[in-house]
Formats: C-alpha cells, structure tokens, sequence
C-alpha cells in the first residue's frame, strides 16, 4: 500500500514538475494577459466606487468589502477559463488522443495533477498582480495566516470541483469533435456564476438560486469570500462540507461519463 | 503460446452521412443518419514472440484500425482480441504498460521540451531503474545517434531526428511488443537504414516481438519473415515473406530514357515492352530467366540510350494481382 502510494507519487510528481517547464514556453502571452487584468481591475474598482457613491452598503457589504472582493475575484478569473473542453475536441480531432491514451496513467489522474500544478504556477505567477492591486487600487488583505489557510483550501476543493464537471463536457469530444461552441459558452456562463464579475451576493434570489445550482460560485466566490472577509473562517467547515459533497458528486458522476464515452472513440488517419 | 490473438476481429465506425447542399447540410443538422463503415472485417491470427510482422495494405485497408485495437485505443465491434492475454481495450492501462506504440505521424514527446527532459518523464511514468535507463539512453545513443540530439527541443526536429528521438522514447521501456506504424514514411535513406538496423538489434537483443506496417516493401524485405496483407478490412494473405517473393519478386522493370526517338527496338530475351513512349521505353524482365545487366547491355548495343532506372512491383500492385488469382495455389 505505502510502496504503491510511493510509486504513484513519484511517476505523478514528474507529471507535475513538467507543467512549469512547458510554461515558461509562452511568457509573452502571459504579460499580455497582466495588462489586459490590471486594466480589468482599474474598471471595476471605479465602477463600484460610482456604484457606491449613493450607498453606503449594498448586498450588505460596504466599500471596501466590495473592492476588496472583487479585485481578488478579477486576479482568479482566469483559473475559470479553462481550456479543457476545447483542448479535448481538439486532441481527438487531429488524432492526439491516441498517444495520450497509450501512456500507462489514469487519463483523468494525469490531466488532474497537470490542472493542479497549473494552479500552482498561476499563483506564483499573479503574485506582481497582487502587489499592483494592494499598491495601486486599494486592496487590503488579511493578516491571519489561518484565513489565507482556509482560503487555500477552499480554493483548491473548487477549482478540483471545477475540473471534474468540465471533465464531463470535455468527455462529450468523443462524441463530437466539435466542442469549441461548448467552450465559449462554459466560459460565458462560468465567468458569470463564479462571481467573478459580481460578488454572488448581490444577485437577486432566483439569480443566486441558479448560481447555488451550478458548481462555479465554489471556485471564484466561495475562496474570495473568505479572503476578502465576507464569509467568517467559523463558517469553514460547513463550507468545505458543501465543496467536498460537489467533489465526490461529480467524481463518480465524470469517472462514469468518461468510461461509456471513451468506448466511442474514433481515432482519425488510417 | 500465442502473445497476441485475434478471433474474427472487426471494426465498424458510424459515418454521418450528409446529402450535398445546403438542403442536404440542413436534413443532417435534424436528422442525422449514419452509414456504417466496416473497416476491419473478421480478421483472425496469432504472433509468436519474437516474430517480426510486416502488417501491409494499401490506404484504407484497415491497417492502422487494427493496429489501434491492438493497443487498446479502439474498442472492436466484434470477435476478439488477446494480447499478452489482456483485453487490451479494457486493460488499457495494465497493457500500455508492456508495449511500446509509435505513428509515424504523430509524437508522443513534449513538443517544446529539449528531448532528455521528455525522455526522463517517459522513463519515469514506465518506472524504468535509474541503472537501466542509464545503461539503455546510452546504448540507444550509440545506435540511433542521439547524443547531439539532447539537448534540442522536439519542434526544432527535422523529420528524421523526430523519428529517431520516438523510437528511443517508445524503447526505452523495453517493451515486449512494439507496433511501428509507418516508421520510415518521408525519411531518407540513411536514416531508415539506421531505424531498421535498431529494430532488428531489439528483436535479436531482446526477443522483442514487432508488428510493422508501411508501405515500404523494402522495409518489409529487410525485417519480416512473415507477413500478413489486408485489403478492404479483409485477411486475404498470411504466410512467409519468401511466398510472396517469388510470386511477386520474379518480375523488374528497367526504364530507359533516350537520346532520340525510336520504334524499331525488339525486346532482349526474357524481356517484355510494356510501355514506349517517345524518349522513353519500358520493359518488364523475368529475374529467373535474365538479369538486368544483360537487358541493359542489349539494349544499349541497339539503340542510345542517356539514362536508365530499374524498379520493383509495388504493394498496390501485389495487392491486385493477388485478386487476380496470383496465390490460389498458395494456402491461406
């Protein structure tokens, strides 16, 4: 048992080690997206000051709250904008996914320890983001170490939770290679509900029974709430309850979806 | 005991099927309907370890689906398939584990990663010893020329160095079946030599069993034994290359460009014209009863000739006169 979890660690590991040398690869796109969040950012901190120019709570939080919020959510969006459903009618349209599935790996372990270890660089990557935030539009963070504890945690259940149920679309390549339709209109829908755009708070009560209903608000919301002290960490267990019945939920429900799909495959050429 | 087994395989894929137009496009987008398309037709045989197979057809024949099956990638339709008695497709993981694949199109290394560092990922996923992969990398090296080849990323790769690079990456797990599928397609001659050198230096090192398709008959002649061809899905020849050798190898070519045109040439004994056009001629000899220099020789004693060019009959050809009834006599 201890043997196979060493071994698995270590083939599982070397995955993972690769992600940030393949994305050292494409350093110009990521400055290109810096500029494109730190204008995002500036947007939105001078429309919730407009917004709050009448108010002084909204959704019942004030100001800074707000700020705080959103910024931190605008710094995440990009972990909602996967690429997986695109990337797997893409890998099965030009053939790709047979050499993907000829490696000796569990095809979701593998593809989940490369959206991990991406997490991983995307946080040390946005850190430049963050100093700009907190120098530039205001953000104040916490000082307790054991928020940004539960935040991490929190964070990492949901962009899990995020992973598994895109898996489920993903695995609709299969089916037909034409996913890129899927794709944008995931991101549409995701960058909505996540939060990202607006704290889930604010919505009117059908809007939030929707968002509630779909597994997004867990990977944007859910986390910066707590960063950004809207939800109390004495909330984090229950908190983590709901994430982790998502997590289990949608693992048996895409682990299911993937083994009838990849009977369907038809690997082109030849 | 068998390493591999087929009974009765076959593949058939649903093919949407669309009227022309944009009436036609429009009726598919409400009702879509389907054609099957058999591409693997019942196909039965077993491999020894240690054999070599040269698994030809031509385009489309249903080559690469099989070999697909093998793997693991593609589910089959119906009959069976044993391999190092697996179900491969359902064992996927447990059977990627002992064989090693390459498409002769595709890579299965990190694209913008210098090669040893896609190397050492592919040595540590198939948990090779650290002593071994050591001992292996250099063999390969030696073999396949790769020490300059290191440190390049694979996107920097002519076809050749590609080609290479995958192999050793297929390899170096020692697996003990390896599919090559079109490993010397659009590669010169030295590097093919070199590709088939390493293939028969695992197969005599390593009882390494290999399973072949190309379209390349030279490969076929300096690797296999035995081959099997398919045409249309179907088996329709499985036995010993020299077979087919003798059947098909017996009959050259020899084309000859000339300086000036002429009618009155009168083919060599053992020879025939098959085709004359103005500054050209071609004959077809029979090697049993003439050789190509006694042909070249007679006819460059009549006529001038600028340039000569001999050729072999080519798969498609073979494919056909087997049609024809050319291996009645011989058992299938």
């Amino acid at each position: 048992m201890i043997q196979s979890i060493r071994r698995k660690t270590s083939i599982y590991g070397a995955i993972a080690a690769m992600v940030p040398k393949e994305y050292s690869a494409y350093s110009i796109w990521v400055w290109m997206q810096f500029i494109v969040q730190i204008i995002s950012m500036m947007i939105f901190v001078y429309f919730w000051r407009a917004v709050y120019a009448g108010a002084s709570t909204l959704g019942g939080l004030n100001l800074q709250q707000t700020i705080n919020y959103i910024l931190l959510a605008q710094i995440l969006m990009p972990i909602v904008e996967t690429r997986m459903i695109f990337q797997f009618g893409f890998m099965v349209r030009n053939g790709a996914v047979a050499t993907e599935l000829l490696r000796p790996l569990d095809f979701q372990g593998r593809f989940y320890i490369e959206n991990l270890a991406g997490l991983g660089v995307f946080a040390i990557e946005k850190l430049p983001l963050l100093l700009v935030a907190i120098v530039f539009f205001g953000l104040q963070l916490p000082a307790d170490p054991l928020i940004w504890g539960v935040f991490a945690i929190s964070l990492s259940l949901g962009a899990s939770i995020l992973f598994l149920f895109d898996w489920i679309f993903a695995s609709l390549a299969f089916y037909s290679t034409e996913t890129w339709g899927l794709s944008v209109v995931r991101v549409g829908v995701a960058t909505f509900f996540s939060g990202a755009l607006v704290p889930l708070t604010m919505m009117p009560t059908w809007l939030q029974n929707v968002a509630a209903a779909l597994p997004f608000g867990q990977t944007i919301f859910v986390p910066v709430s707590f960063l950004s002290s809207i939800t109390p960490i004495a909330n984090a267990p229950q908190v983590w309850l709901v994430q982790l019945v998502w997590l289990i939920g949608l693992l048996i429900l895409s682990r299911w979806v993937f083994s009838r799909a990849v009977r369907q495959i038809t690997v082109q050429g030849g | 005991m068998p390493i591999i087994q087929t009974d009765n395989l076959s593949k058939v894929f649903k093919v949407p099927r669309k009227d022309p137009g944009v009436a036609g496009a429009v009726k598919a987008l409400f009702r879509p309907r389907y054609d099957a398309k058999v591409a693997v037709d019942g196909i039965s045989f077993t491999v020894e370890p240690g054999e070599i197979i040269g698994y030809i057809g031509v385009n489309g024949a249903g080559k690469s689906t099989t070999i697909k099956m093998l793997t693991g990638i593609l589910m089959s339709s119906g009959g069976a398939v044993r391999v190092l008695g697996r179900d491969p497709h359902r064992e996927r993981v447990a059977n990627a584990r002992e064989i090693g694949v390459v498409f002769g199109q595709r890579t299965q290394l990190w694209w913008d990663l210098a090669f040893i560092e896609s190397l050492n990922l592919v040595a540590k996923i198939y948990e090779v010893e650290p002593a071994r992969y050591k001992q292996l990398l250099d063999q390969f090296s030696e073999i396949l020329e790769l020490k300059a080849l290191l440190r390049v990323p694979i996107r920097n790769m002519s076809l050749g160095q590609k080609m290479r690079a995958e192999l050793a990456a297929t390899l170096i797990h020692e697996p003990r079946i390896v599919y090559l599928d079109e490993p010397t397609i659009g590669l010169d001659l030295i590097v093919k030599d070199r590709i088939r050198e390493f293939i028969k230096h695992l197969n005599r090192d390593k009882g390494t069993t290999v399973i072949l398709t190309t379209h390349d008959l030279g490969d076929i002649e300096e690797l296999c034994q035995r081959v099997i061809i398919i045409d249309a899905g179907k088996l329709i020849y499985d036995g010993p290359l020299s077979t087919i050798k003798e059947r098909f190898g017996k009959f050259r070519e020899i084309t000859f460009q000339l300086a000036k045109h002429d009618s009155t040439l009168q083919p060599p004994t053992g020879s025939e014209i098959i085709a004359r056009e103005e500054y050209q001629v071609t004959l077809r000899f029979d090697r049993t009863l003439t050789t190509a220099s006694q042909v070249a020789s007679a006819v460059m004693s009549e006529i001038d000739v600028v340039d000569f060019s001999l050729s072999e009959p080519d798969l498609a050809s073979i494919v056909k006169q087997i049609y024809n009834g050319a291996l009645e006599q011989v058992a299938v």
